[in-house]
């Protein structure tokens, strides 16, 4: 059987149910009951993020939420940790929210410990400092490690000054400012009923979900509406940064601004990009140039759609590779950027990566977080309720010049930044991006 | 399920509810079909019973290069078949290497998951080692060493392999050591391949949405003439010596982070003293109410990360500590602190909520570690292929089993200084 025959026999259908409610708090919850699995998946997530860091305090965000655990108006860190380590719970703050996940029986125990912390996080004075003082031994390691100096570098190149330019988790001088007082400052404002959106998804039923979420949740203030503001970015253009060191690989990343998640050329981006550089195995043109036929690199990827998200992503192409490598890698991205652009995919192409995109959709569901994720990206982006079975079809809709169309479009060969790091010097770099 | 179903799973082991048949075909393959249709996905690996473990020095890395190598072509699947076909199904592929065992892995919906098998069959017996694939995938492989070269950690924990695995060939990093890699000939792999790639030293694992005999009559038509060979004539790999006295490495990185691996030799994979070293490693570093967590990162500040993991593998296993120097602080602070809580640990009775709390998080580990059909899969294989997969049915109540005795039994057996290697990796410039 061929790739359009299979893809017209249906195969497996992926089914995710969506129960929609709103709390009395105000916060809109989603759940997706599954019977029997294993495990329940609780995620949080907080309109704002890291863009509602204080000037001059980047990482508040990211802070706040990892202090959550660490104290309560109810109970002492020591106390939520001999609540929640032994049912093996697991809860991950970020600078959007939580995320957390149990056996599947315990659900309503690590509900209830969520919103204490959501409700009545005290930030006490110590721990918000040991926690800094973990931090901050993190940026100074982070500040020697080419890999990440050149993605950090690579973002500022892109973002410039705006907040998407900086580490969520802010950077050594801004840790240093932020105190318990920004923290609850900060969780005053940003962790707000109303910017809040929770999925569950497990061995559970809607209705006692929200009941019970009802409760916990009851006095949960709502705040301010967030407006959107237009993002400024610098203008597109070639730009490089460098971050010299005596490492064995140059990190290399090369890219531009890429588009948001609402853009309608999102459909035929995925599928560029798999035909581009993220196809699996050597599928994809980069890795099977400068992998599989040129052994340049281990890792070499390149994506326009995996970073879009309700502000423009990136259009980043990365390798990881020896010295001597480093133009015949960078002139490969951009010959095949520019080749993608010129000549049309070719048929088996695309109905390689059609079958892969609409065969593998409903992989990767089994685990309840990644389904919780999803419920959550749902809301953010606004995704129909039919979407899981409607973007399939529009990638099915992709035609050779929809690709050639949105590669014109999107992707800016010529005016690409540039983030090294590693044993090479600038003016290579800027000649390799000359071509 | 139908009566007939019904009565041929009765009383099958059952694992995250995945109910296993074993078989066994005449050429000596043995084949597990994991049944569970949670999902409408299908896993399937093969595992290898070789590894590292297998190499000699002048073979230091064929394992893992071997491994690249079967996705090169075979007879029927030629170079970028395994991956087109995959891509075209909308699944997934992947391997690994490790000291005892090499698997292969794809993830297929339950509609047309039974080409993992034309592949597996096919690349078992009829590998094609082309001269210029070989030669460029060297390249890759290299490439893949760097990586590994330019991570502190891993420098650290090669540094500290070599001291405490003298002749051993768990001495010697997986992927390899350049030289012996760059001088690697496609002969000499297929010598390898042809020693180690048959089906009396492989187990083929299915889990997921299948039929356990459709699973196996496939597993059969596909598997089933391949012909079976003898076990590779090959020395054993040099025994395990006990640690004549405690050891000393250091390594330096340009960095300000002051880095700790220590690591004893303990036991192989499923006897007593593993189950018994989980609970171990889990009453040390798992969670903020750990004792080495509470000690040195929360209430001395000592440290600012602490874990530790139980290897343990065919021949010996490895307890690995790691752990990261807060600033300032002197690594003999640091080390000081641990000895301290490893000899409460071997000394002490252990108060049975502490041992409550351990085994129910390695229960609640082992509830999130079997979420998905290929975790399933690769638990059932790993232990299948070097000791015996029950061990992932029974891992559980094993633990379950364990005694605070025990606990203080293997603590004080294995984790004593003289039996220790200790790794610092410092600042350039720091002695140690």
């Amino acid at each position: 059987m061929n790739a359009q025959e299979l893809r017209k026999a249906g195969g497996v259908r992926l089914s995710v149910p969506l129960e929609r409610y709103e709390l009395k708090c105000g916060a809109s919850l989603l759940v997706s009951p599954r019977p029997g699995a294993p495990v329940t998946a609780l995620e949080l997530h907080l309109r704002g993020g890291p863009s509602l860091d204080p000037a001059g305090k980047a990482g508040t965000a990211y802070l706040t939420s990892a202090l959550l655990s660490q104290g309560t108006e109810t109970w002492s860190e020591e106390e939520l940790a001999a609540q929640l380590e032994p049912m093996g719970a697991q809860i991950i703050g970020s600078a959007s929210g939580l995320a957390a996940r149990v056996e599947g029986k315990e659900w309503k125990s690590l509900a209830a410990i969520l919103s204490e912390m959501i409700l009545r996080p005290t930030f006490p004075t110590d721990r918000v400092k040991l926690q800094k003082q973990r931090l901050q031994h993190r940026l100074l390691i982070e500040r020697e490690n080419p890999q990440a100096q050149a993605r950090l570098a690579f973002r500022r190149l892109i973002y410039g000054d705006h907040w998407m330019g900086r580490a969520a988790y802010g950077s050594l001088e801004t840790v240093q400012k932020i105190s318990s007082r920004t923290l609850r400052a900060h969780h005053k404002g940003a962790w707000v009923s109303n910017r809040a959106t929770l999925a569950v998804c497990g061995d559970v039923d809607g209705p006692s979900v929200k009941r019970r979420l009802d409760r916990l949740l009851k006095g949960w203030a709502p705040g301010k509406i967030l407006k959107p503001r237009k993002p400024r970015f610098p203008k597109r253009g070639v730009r490089v940064a460098l971050h010299q060191a005596e490492r064995r690989q140059v990190h290399i990343f090369l890219g531009h601004l890429g588009i948001r998640r609402s853009d309608p050329d999102y459909p035929a981006l995925v599928v560029l990009d798999h035909v581009l550089g993220t196809g699996p195995g050597f599928t994809n043109r980069i890795a099977r140039r400068l992998r599989d036929e040129l052994g340049l690199a281990y890792t070499v990827n390149a994506s326009i759609s995996s970073s879009a998200g309700i502000s423009p992503g990136m259009f980043t192409a990365y390798i990881g590779t020896s010295p001597e490598n480093v133009d015949t890698a960078i002139s490969g991205f951009l010959e095949e950027m520019k080749r993608i652009q010129m000549e049309p995919v070719t048929e088996a192409e695309l109905e390689l990566v059609k079958s892969y995109l609409i065969g593998s959709f409903p992989m990767g569901y089994e685990r309840a977080a990644r389904r919780a994720s999803y419920l959550i990206a749902s809301r953010i982006h606004g995704f129909p309720d039919d979407y899981l079975e409607t973007l399939p079809q529009s990638f099915e809709a992709v035609t050779p010049e929809d690709i050639q169309r949105v590669a014109k479009k999107h992707l800016h060969p010529g005016a690409c930044c540039l983030s090294a790091s590693g044993p090479v010097k600038k003016g290579v770099l800027k000649a390799a991006l000359r071509g | 399920m139908t009566a007939r179903a019904k009565k041929d799973s009765a009383a099958k082991p059952i694992k995250a509810g995945a109910i296993i048949h074993e078989h066994r075909l005449r050429n000596g393959l043995q084949v597990l079909i994991a049944e569970r249709h949670d999902d409408p996905v299908v896993a399937s690996m093969v595992f290898y019973g070789v590894g590292s473990r297998n190499e000699t020095e002048g073979e230091a890395g064929v394992s893992h290069f071997l491994e690249h190598m079967m996705f090169k072509g075979s007879a029927r699947f030629g170079k970028g078949e395994v991956d087109r076909i995959t891509t075209v199904l909308g699944g997934s592929n992947n391997a690994y290497t490790a000291p005892d065992h090499t698997a292969y892995w794809f993830e297929l919906a339950s509609d047309r998951w039974e080409i993992a098998l034309d592949i597996e069959a096919d690349r078992m017996n009829g590998l094609i080692l082309d001269t210029r694939e070989f030669g460029a995938e060297k390249k890759v492989v290299l490439e893949e060493l760097s990586m590994g070269r330019d991570d502190p950690w891993r420098r650290l924990a090669q540094a500290v392999s070599e001291a405490l695995f003298s002749r051993h060939s768990y001495r010697r990093p997986v992927i390899g050591y350049e030289d012996v890699l760059r001088g690697m000939s496609v002969d000499m792999m297929r010598d390898y391949y042809e020693r180690h790639y048959h089906p009396g030293n492989a187990v083929l694992v299915i889990c997921g949405d299948v039929n356990p005999r459709r699973a196996l009559k496939a597993a059969r038509e596909r598997f089933g003439s391949i012909p079976a060979r003898a076990a590779a004539d090959e020395a054993d790999p040099s025994p395990i010596e006990e640690p004549a006295g405690e050891q000393r490495v250091t390594t330096h990185w340009d960095d300000s982070s002051r880095r700790l691996v220590m690591v004893w030799p303990t036991a192989v994979v499923g006897s007593e003293e593993d189950y018994a070293l989980d609970v171990v490693t889990t009453i040390l570093t798992h969670g903020r109410l750990s004792r080495l967590q509470a000690r040195l990162v929360h209430d001395q500040k000592l440290a600012v990360s602490v874990s530790a993991s139980n290897d343990t593998r065919v021949d010996a296993g490895v307890f690995w500590l790691y752990a990261e120097c807060a600033d300032g602080v002197e690594p003999r602070a640091l080390e000081e602190a641990i000895d301290d809580e490893l000899k409460r640990l071997a000394t002490e009775r252990l108060p049975q909520s502490e041992l409550r709390r351990a085994k129910r998080i390695l229960a609640a580990s082992d509830a999130h570690g079997s979420e998905t059909v290929s975790d399933i899969a690769e638990e059932l294989g790993e232990y299948a292929v070097d000791a015996n997969w029950r061990l992932a049915v029974e891992g559980i109540e094993r633990n379950k089993l364990v005694t605070a005795v025990a606990v203080k039994d293997v603590t004080a057996r294995f984790l004593i200084p003289s039996r220790r290697v200790i790794g610092w990796s410092l600042p350039i410039g720091e002695r140690s």
